[in-house]
């Protein structure tokens, strides 16, 4: 399984966004506020998310605000880590 | 709110990693002691272990949860204060209004994960929960029959408490109103703050530059509230009053604050109204401080607008955060200050953080006035404060 | 001094959703408990119990609100958006609104599973923030705050079967000391898997029904969960609403005093440890109790509040189920007979000689 289709299941899972692996969501947009309407709670357990699935720590939560911007930017964010 | 005649404080009494009674606290408060350590009573796998304000030396009672131990130990303490052996109480239609936040959950971890595993374990350590409500062990230890309220507001259930026995006491529903807060240090709620990215790996630093979060303790506060009727009976002086009670809901978010602060300021407004206090007559404020970016931000800005120029500090850097206990603690603390007339420096804070509000108290220094505010937030945007005032003792 | 009305009503339990399934309920006999398997050492167990429905939840809020909510704050919720709909008052924009919630055992589903799960499977560095958030037991206080905009004193107390009249008290002090006009009280307990495990092991042989709690020699409680939610006014409304609340007390045995209420409604639920307190106590009275209908649990007294409230406002009798079981001297009320009294006590009596009363008036 590719990153980016592992990563979409364990956020469909495990913050409850069934729409994250229905046909059509736009890998492209934004995860918190206008978008999905994720926010800082999510965020928290979106770090746990990463480490329990991908075994990645973020312990800088401005570098993860980064990453956090869609599904496209965190999987490239996570390919990166693994690669590095 | 109505207005009502203050209502005496008659009793204190607290037990934290600060020290084992309230003088104790008080002497470590303005020695600037502080000791966070990582914790002891439990095991952790985290990497670094975050540091925890634990109690040293206290030994637990057979079949009872540390959190109802530790409040039963404060609340002996705070009934010798007040002068009250059982003789007296046993006159007396006594409640008992206590805050906690781990104390009356079904969270024992072994029997939770025997059960999970397909076992049938032991009921010992559920009994023990369900015999262990903070505010039923305290009427059962002494025999009172009054009213009891376990208030589980998680951060400011210690200082709600005291806000809601004032009013039984102020309504003739009780003689004496035992109120306090007490939580004992776990590893679910150690690993929840950490989660919940929160917790500082080092010492905690409220309202500083670089605070980075909490510091979890443990601990429990007793103050006993009392009736004029009663304690005049037995001419007993208060070692306080409370003055005020306010409390409001940001309805903001789960456990963020809300950022303009504004849930706070209506809980100091309603407290500061009980009585017609003006702002300017508050001598200082003993803080929520939890060490949080948040917290911090949101409450010096808070105070900066409703109190400015009031002199204000957190303890947490001597206690640790101690959840349900905190507003009780810091309650009886800022008793403790008024009494003596000067306040301890808020510990961890060096460097001054330019988006605050205000700066907090580096040093300890005398004040002068007869009237103190301590405030709690807590998650699900709960802000609640409790305005008190200097009693005859001092 | 200031007059205390209840305006809206939201419940929901074994007998189904809202004030008409529930009057339906107490009209007719009880609706059977479902029996569901509980996990136990010994492979599952069923237990018979009155489970209540979520899905009504699913019509009244967007499925993104529920999206982090366990069942416990579900039914929180379900329970708040009843009341204040009952009361004619919008689930929203409600500020100043006062917020009271008893619950006997807080999010048990949550502490026990998805919590300590997270813990145990991927060790303390993978605590789930979420389920630890929500495994507070004023979580659920914070999604009603939140939904309806509620920035009132906003309060959780946990008080195991007395939870009920020890908050109460506390809203009808907020009341009268006129810091809210209105409060939202509500009492919510879920039978998660753990309730229901515990059931078991401490009480033994599973009851498939009818609940006799009249018959006060004997065993045979049935478990529930579920939520009774109230708009309580100081105000003066423009709806009369149901009935008024007179009074609260609560603690132990030397304040209980029989009173000058004119009917009494026994919280007895079968548990036989209690059965022979509430004989004492109702010896000689007026007395009717509804607990068949949804079961033992902590908010228990918040339904026989309920339904003593829509006896006083269609001022007309609803039958004691299993009535003629009852095994002290006591006078039965008799079904669809006229009310005609203006006070009803709703009793309830727990461990270590505990007591709680909630005394409605007629308007």
């Amino acid at each position: 399984m590719d990153t980016k289709t592992k990563l979409k299941k364990a956020l469909a899972d495990e913050l409850n966004l069934p729409e994250l692996t229905g046909e059509g969501y736009n890998d492209d947009a934004a995860l918190f506020g206008e978008g999905l309407g994720l926010d800082s709670l999510d965020a928290v357990e979106l770090v746990i998310v990463i480490q329990k699935h991908f075994g990645i720590e973020i312990k800088d939560m401005d570098e993860g605000k980064t990453a956090f911007t869609s599904i496209n930017t965190l999987a490239a964010y996570i390919d990166k880590r693994l690669s590095a | 709110m109505n207005q009502t005649e203050p209502v005496a404080i008659t009793g204190l009494g607290c037990i934290c990693a600060a020290g084992d009674t309230v003088d104790a606290c008080m002497e470590a408060l303005f020695r600037g002691d502080r000791a966070p350590a990582p914790p002891v009573r439990f095991r952790t796998t985290h990497p670094n272990p975050f540091p925890v304000f634990e109690i040293k030396g206290f030994a637990d009672r057979p079949g009872l949860l540390r959190t109802s131990a530790l409040g039963l130990q404060a609340a002996h303490e705070a009934l010798a204060d007040a002068g009250l052996n059982q003789d007296a109480l046993d006159g007396l239609r006594v409640g008992v209004c206590v805050g906690t936040t781990v104390g009356s959950a079904m969270n024992d971890e072994a029997f939770c994960r025997a059960y999970r595993a397909g076992e049938d374990p032991d009921l010992a350590p559920i009994d023990c929960i369900l015999s262990s409500n903070p505010a039923d062990v305290i009427a059962r230890e002494f025999g009172f029959t009054g009213p009891c309220q376990t208030v589980v507001n998680a951060c400011s259930s210690g200082t709600d408490v005291i806000g809601l026995g004032a009013s039984w006491i102020a309504s003739d529903i009780c003689d004496l109103v035992v109120v306090g807060g007490a939580d004992e240090l776990g590893r679910i709620t150690y690993n929840g703050f950490i989660a919940l990215k929160i917790a500082d790996e080092t010492p905690c630093k409220p309202f500083d530059a670089h605070r980075k979060g909490l510091n979890l303790g443990e601990g429990a506060a007793i103050l006993i509230l009392e009736s004029e009727r009663s304690r005049h009976q037995r001419q007993c002086k208060a070692r306080a009053f409370m003055l005020g009670y306010g409390s409001a809901c940001d309805a903001y978010h789960q456990t963020a604050p809300k950022p303009d602060g504004e849930g706070l300021k209506r809980a100091i407004a309603e407290a500061l109204a009980c009585h017609d206090t003006p702002a300017s007559a508050v001598a200082f404020v003993n803080a929520h401080g939890t060490g949080t970016p948040d917290n911090d931000r949101v409450e010096s800005h808070a105070l900066a607008s409703v109190l400015p120029g009031v002199p204000f500090f957190s303890t947490k850097g001597y206690t640790g955060h101690t959840l349900g206990a905190a507003g009780a603690i810091e309650a009886v603390f800022t008793v403790a200050c008024l009494e003596q007339g000067r306040i301890p420096g808020n510990a961890g804070f060096t460097t001054p953080d330019p988006t605050l509000g205000a700066l907090p108290v580096c040093e300890p220094m005398n004040v002068a006035g007869t009237i103190a505010l301590s405030e709690s937030l807590a998650f699900g945007g709960n802000n609640a404060v409790v305005l008190l005032g200097r009693g005859e003792r001092s | 001094m200031t007059r205390i009305t209840v305006q809206g009503i939201g419940v929901f339990g074994g007998f189904g959703t809202g004030v008409q399934a529930f009057v339906h309920a107490l009209e007719s006999r009880p609706v059977p408990p479902s029996v569901q398997p509980i996990p136990t050492g010994h492979g599952p167990m069923d237990l018979a119990a009155f489970r209540a429905d979520l899905t009504p939840l699913e019509a009244l809020v967007p499925a993104r609100t529920l999206r982090r909510m366990d069942s416990f704050s579900k039914m929180a919720l379900l329970g708040a958006h009843l009341a204040l709909t009952d009361a004619g008052i919008e689930p929203a924009n409600q500020a100043g609104l006062g917020l009271i919630i008893a619950s006997g055992f807080g999010a048990t589903t949550t502490t026990t599973y998805a919590l300590l799960d997270s813990i145990a499977r991927d060790g303390d560095v993978c605590t789930s923030p979420i389920h630890f958030a929500n495994s507070m037991h004023n979580t659920c206080a914070a999604n009603i705050s939140l939904q309806i905009g509620a920035t009132g004193p906003n309060l959780t107390v946990s008080q195991f079967h007395l939870s009920v009249p020890s908050a109460l008290l506390t809203a009808r002090q907020w009341l009268l000391e006129g810091r809210v006009e209105r409060v939202l009280f509500g009492a919510v307990d879920e039978l998660s898997d753990l309730i229901g495990y515990l059931w078991l092991r401490q009480r033994g042989e599973v009851n498939h029904g009818p609940m006799r709690p009249l018959a006060t020699g004997e065993e045979s409680a049935i478990p529930g969960e579920g939520a009774a939610f109230f708009v309580l006014s100081a105000r003066d409304e423009a709806t009369p609403g149901y009935c008024t609340l007179e009074n609260v007390s609560t603690g132990r045995r030397p304040g209980l005093v029989k009173g000058d209420s004119e009917l009494l409604i026994l919280g007895a639920d079968g548990r036989r440890e209690f059965g022979a307190a509430y004989a004492a106590a109702a010896e000689g009275a007026e007395v009717a109790c509804f607990t068949p209908h949804y079961g033992s649990m902590p908010p228990g007294p918040a339904f026989d509040m309920a339904a003593a409230a829509l006896m006083l406002r269609e001022k007309r009798a609803f039958a004691s189920p299993e009535h003629s079981t009852c095994d002290f001297r006591a006078s039965l009320l008799s079904p669809g007979a006229p009310i005609t009294v203006d006070r009803m006590t709703c009793l309830t009596l727990a461990c270590e000689q505990g007591f709680g009363r909630i005394e409605l008036g007629r308007l």
